[in-house]
């Protein structure tokens, strides 16, 4: 328990620091929101009270004092570019970012799990070293090409879905889920090639333990041994890269929902950036360091269900 | 006769020349007896144990011979055949009981896999079971050992848990392969006094591997000396320790340590 106190501890210290580094960077990098809001062609004049009534003149540590604060309560701004506030904007694209990373979780997770276990348990096969093949050349492509690949294949050649189409979540849940499942597909494909390569060697590393023999001698067959006894030790290591996969699986969806043409936080990300509508960008960057820093907390709980003897090394 | 071994060969083909590690092994078991067998290590005693239970590697490796248990060769069954008797009529345990169990999984779960595995009992049989088998094996407390996992419990509770889980389906044949080496030597007393009454009571034979001489002698009922994969000399326990008749069993029973008083 107190361990977890201090876990939560140093992750607020840490989107603190991560808070101000984003805050910093946009007052950094060079471009006027103001000019950005109205255009080249206005005058000084127009420019200054515009700065004005965005706070934009106002001491650096001032704004980002109480933009952290209006962040704590949930306000994340307004919008420069539309007369809208943040939230609002983001609101609803949530949910596109997470229920594509969820099933990419799902998927990854479950075709690696009994890849890499038949994989290991086949170890030095024929159908061992080919899969090796496909999973180091599958492993070499960004999602964003195999969505390309994709789309080419299914979409243009196969009929099965029309490239470029979206149904809102809103709308019908399921025709939604259905325009997620290829992005999802590319997003999930090269963290499964990864998975399946480390879980295959982490078996062939516990396969080797004694308790591996032990549980031979109670009467289990390979596949029993497999499951129930070697698995569970196997997924430590696995536990963290899939931690780390999932963060970065929110990271890659950005990029993969402009491949599907997908209205979701990735496209909101790249215009803001470009309009420098710095409280949309902001607040996005802030989400992903969220997910970054819960996926590690829940990474450290999930350690300590699998394998108890961590919590006594505290 | 429980188990007979008849001109057992083991040759490993892992490297360019064969290795033979068993050869022309023969041996009996009574039912209820206790034999030990006794070598330095490379002796081929480890080989034999693991071949009787079924857990010799399966690839590179050469056998003959038979293993009749009850009857049945053991050597040259199907692997499904045979894994109906490891874990409900042949047992094992093993040396180092701190690697032998799974660390991610609880000393109850371990003390119950035979029995879920081997017979349809329910969750809370198999439970009533294990309790009582680690009651029997002498544990304090059996509810909380029953939770715990095999990092809070020593060396010792252990080697007991391992026996617990070994008897709990009621095996005939108990293989115990060097399971006290591992342990300081009042636990291996209490460890071989536990065997010699579960011995006594359930009926069990034991097969007792080791290289400790003294040990061997507290507890079979007749003793099998190996060297470089072959049977030096095989006697009841009385006749190899007061008795012997090869050189090489003399040489090592001069070479215990004796105790001067």
């Amino acid at each position: 328990m107190k361990y977890y106190l201090k876990k939560i501890v140093s992750m607020l210290l840490t989107l603190l620091v991560v808070s101000f580094l984003v805050f910093a960077a946009f007052e950094i990098i060079p471009g006027d929101p103001a000019l950005a809001k109205l255009g080249a062609e206005a005058t000084e004049v127009r420019l200054a009270q515009m700065r004005e009534q965005m706070g934009l003149n106002r001491p650096f540590l001032v704004r980002y004092g109480s933009w952290v604060l209006d962040c704590l309560k949930g306000n994340f701004g307004n919008s420069y570019s539309y007369n809208q506030s943040v939230r609002s904007m983001i609101a609803d694209k949530i949910p596109i970012t997470i229920t594509m990373t969820i099933m990419a979780t799902i998927l990854t997770i479950g075709i690696s799990i009994p890849a890499g276990v038949s994989t290991a348990k086949h170890a030095g096969s024929r159908y061992d070293k080919g899969s090796y093949v496909v999973n180091q050349f599958v492993m070499a492509i960004p999602s964003f090409f195999l969505g390309i690949l994709m789309t080419f294949v299914f979409g243009l050649i196969l009929h099965w879905f029309t490239p470029g189409g979206y149904i809102s979540y809103k709308k019908d849940f399921r025709g939604f889920l259905g325009y997620m499942i290829l992005p999802s597909v590319a997003i999930a494909i090269p963290k499964c090639a990864m998975s399946i390569k480390l879980l295959r060697s982490a078996i062939l590393t516990e396969a080797d333990k004694d308790y591996v023999r032990t549980a031979y001698s109670r009467g289990n067959s390979t596949t029993q041994v497999l499951y129930g006894h070697v698995l569970k030790n196997a997924l430590i290591p696995l536990v963290t890269f899939w931690g780390m996969a999932v963060a970065d699986m929110v990271a890659g969806s950005i990029v993969v929902e402009q491949v599907f043409n997908i209205p979701g936080l990735g496209r909101i990300l790249l215009t803001s950036i470009s309009n420098r509508d710095y409280p949309v960008v902001e607040a996005i960057i802030l989400l992903v360091a969220v997910v970054v820093i819960v996926m590690n907390l829940l990474v450290d709980f999930l350690y300590r269900k699998i394998d108890h003897r961590i919590d006594r090394e505290e | 006769m429980l188990l007979e071994v008849k001109d057992l060969t083991i040759e490993f083909h892992d490297h360019d020349r064969p290795e033979r590690v068993v050869e022309n092994v023969s041996f009996s078991l009574d039912r209820g007896g206790i034999l030990g067998i006794v070598g330095e290590s490379g002796s081929g005693k480890s080989m034999t144990a693991l071949a009787i239970a079924g857990l010799l590697p399966r690839k590179k490796l050469k056998k003959s011979g038979e293993i009749l248990f009850d009857g049945v060769d053991l050597l040259t069954l199907e692997r499904a055949k045979l894994r109906e008797y490891q874990g409900d009529e042949i047992s094992v345990i093993f040396q180092e009981p701190m690697t032998a169990l799974n660390p991610t999984m609880t000393i109850g779960k371990q003390v119950e896999e035979s029995l879920r595995i081997h017979r349809g009992l329910s969750r809370e049989e198999r439970k009533k079971q294990a309790l009582i088998w680690l009651d029997k094996v002498e544990m304090d407390d059996p509810e909380r050992v029953y939770e715990a996992y095999p990092h809070e419990l020593s060396g010792g509770m252990r080697q007991r848990v391992m026996i617990a889980a070994a008897m709990v389906s009621g095996p005939e044949l108990l293989i115990a392969d060097e399971p006290t080496t591992a342990l300081d030597v009042t636990v291996q007393a209490q460890i071989i006094d536990l065997l010699l009454k579960i011995n006594e009571k359930e009926k069990v034979s034991i097969l007792f591997i080791s290289h400790d001489l003294s040990l061997i002698r507290q507890i079979s009922h007749r003793v099998l000396v190996m060297q470089n994969g072959r049977i030096v000399e095989e006697g009841a326990v009385e006749q190899i320790f007061d008795d012997p008749k090869e050189d090489y069993t003399k040489q090592l029973l001069a070479a215990i340590p004796k105790v001067i008083l």
